[in-house]
């Protein structure tokens, strides 16, 4: 097996155990991408095809991949370390006030611990600007397409090229959130912006930093992320102590921030359009859902849609891989969440004055430098190239056993053709081979 | 050097899966690096050609070839064929049933759209026996 260093380069974010992996290639024919090869004695290999889905964790039996994450002892050498906190958190702890939460966070090592419901308002403020605008200009194509979700837009960037001129050029909260923070917090502290560590706690494996791709780097404003299922335990713990001496008397202790209605529905699919004024929008969540939807949408249909919000998680970001609740005891917290306090929005909308085009939270990454970034790595083949790989899959007449290693017997002519794996390695030719000698023998 | 070659089959009023073949032929352009502009014209021609066979045409079958200066679409069906082809092209104009228009089909710009996209659009058609539509496509030197 000959793998050369350029074309394969393993991404950081996960790691395979080969010890404790069964080989049963689940994972490689999961992979939307198709970016994973199961190779001798289970050694997998991860190509740069890699849009960090996540499907690859889920799908895995042995629990042999797993992702990268900081352990809170890292937060003792930082001067300040902040939590920024995905609204996804708050939905993993049944009956406890996101208050509540944030507290915990600081008790178990963080400086503070923030929440993102005035930057989703500013968001959703800003996504109706943009599509009030686009109305009337038609700038850019319907439907505007939501960039929320980091793996929707690396699929578009690497699977739908032609489709990123749909994509919604707004600020993430999230980015919006990491960017003024850091400034505010070297403000008040008068410190350099590199002395406050922004963490990100999160459910999603898209966001998780340190990442091969210099794409990531560029695009993040967060330092580091940890996944809320490597919080949990210590949260839960915490919250246990809190509780023991009596909550009540914690609260005063720390300011109380305000959580938004749209904060606490942000984790469910639907949850974006939801606090978006326009009827012309879809809530799309499931990677295979996306993927169809995207086709759908190159081939030219919903063109009288305005907003689609996609999440590539079931049931959206409560779905993610890094959570540590199942998405349906999850969504039912939120959904009782919601009854019991139905929270007002923080921001009333006559008194949003949105300031001119820089203040808007354009995002800060070009649709050309998106495309740089994934176009480079793509491999391409010549119509020569194309017809031999049929001309192998008549040959190979195969099962997609993935025995080889590789999802499918057409990705395997593929990589045939590219010179990456040898004929050999079909079982299905080397069966018919033996049959032939067999045969000869009789 | 001959053009690449590949067929594929279409079956009546399975609204489910058509389009099928258009992301196949789709997916085929995006390996060999193609423009997308070009990929996105091709991707429309075929889903509306797919279209067409599902709702009026009997069993199709959808070939494509592709040749270093051009790409063509043959889209061939048994089904009840067209009438009056210069009716069936005007915008608008559309013979699909109530059935098809609840589920946001028989807007009537399939063979429009086809003609639009495509640069050389030949259709032929006879009642009763069916309808070919040959569509072909220049790709650009850059």
């Amino acid at each position: 097996m000959q793998v050369s260093a350029n074309s394969m380069r393993s991404s950081h974010y996960i790691t395979f155990n080969s010890d404790i992996c069964i080989g049963c290639a689940n994972c490689v024919k999961a992979c939307p991408t198709k970016a994973i090869r199961l190779y001798k004695d289970n050694h997998a290999c991860i190509t740069n095809k890699c849009i960090r889905c996540g499907e690859c964790l889920r799908v895995c039996p042995s629990g042999a991949i797993s992702t990268t994450t900081y352990e809170l002892e890292a937060l003792q050498k930082d001067k300040v370390s902040i939590a920024l906190v995905s609204p996804v958190l708050y939905s993993q702890f049944k009956g406890v006030m996101p208050n509540d939460i944030l507290l915990a966070l600081k008790k178990i090592g963080f400086h503070n611990a923030m929440d993102v419901s005035y930057y989703i308002e500013m968001y959703f403020y800003a996504v109706e600007e943009y599509l009030a605008e686009n109305r009337i200009t038609g700038r850019l194509p319907w439907p505007l397409i939501s960039q929320v979700c980091p793996v929707v837009i690396k699929l578009i960037a690497y699977q739908f090229p032609d489709l990123l001129p749909h994509l919604m050029p707004i600020m993430r909260p999230l980015s919006h959130h990491a960017k003024e923070t850091r400034e505010r917090i070297s403000r008040e502290f008068m410190i350099t912006r590199d002395a406050v560590t922004l963490y990100h706690i999160t459910p999603c494996p898209a966001k998780i930093i340190p990442s091969m791709s210099s794409f990531s780097q560029e695009y993040s404003h967060v330092d580091r992320t940890m996944g809320i299922k490597d919080v949990y335990a210590q949260i839960t713990g915490q919250l246990n102590k809190m509780k023991k001496t009596g909550i009540e008397n914690l609260r005063e202790e720390s300011e109380t921030q305000k959580i938004s209605k749209s904060c606490l529905s942000w984790g469910i699919s639907g949850g974006e359009i939801a606090g978006i004024n326009s009827d012309k929008t879809l809530a799309v969540s499931g990677l295979r859902e996306t993927i169809t939807y995207l086709e759908k949408i190159e081939m030219g249909l919903f063109k009288d849609i305005e907003y689609i919000e996609f999440r590539t998680c079931p049931e959206g970001c409560i779905g993610g891989a890094l959570t540590a609740v199942d998405k349906f005891i999850a969504k039912n917290t939120v959904l009782k969440m919601l009854r019991k306090f139905n929270p007002k929005p923080l921001i009333p909308r006559d008194k949003v004055v949105l300031p001119d085009k820089s203040g808007w939270g354009l995002s800060d990454i070009t649709q050309d430098e998106l495309q740089r970034i994934f176009g480079v790595y793509k491999e391409h083949i010549s119509i020569e190239q194309l017809k031999e790989i049929e001309k192998i899959l008549e040959q190979i007449h195969g099962k997609d056993c993935a025995a080889c290693g590789a999802p499918d017997c057409r990705t395997f002519a593929e990589d045939v053709v590219m010179g990456k794996t040898e004929l050999d390695d079909c079982i299905m030719l080397r069966k018919s081979e033996m049959d032939k000698i067999l045969e000869n023998k009789l | 050097m001959t053009a690449f070659k590949k067929s594929f089959n279409i079956k009546k009023r399975d609204f489910v899966r058509a389009g099928e073949a258009s992301i196949k032929i789709q997916n085929i352009l995006k390996l060999l690096n193609m423009d997308q502009k070009l990929i996105r014209r091709i991707a429309i021609c075929g889903y509306e050609g797919e279209m067409n066979v599902v709702m009026h045409g009997g069993d199709g079958i959808l070939t494509v070839e592709i040749d270093i200066e051009k790409i063509m679409l043959d889209i061939e069906d048994n089904g009840v064929g067209i009438e009056d082809i210069e009716l069936a092209m005007q915008k608008g104009y559309s013979t699909a049933t109530e059935e098809h228009r609840e589920m946001g089909f028989g807007a009537g710009m399939g063979l429009p759209n086809m003609k639009a996209n495509s640069d050389d659009f030949k259709i032929e058609s006879e009642k009763g026996k069916g309808t070919h539509v040959h569509m072909e496509f220049i790709v650009s030197a850059d």
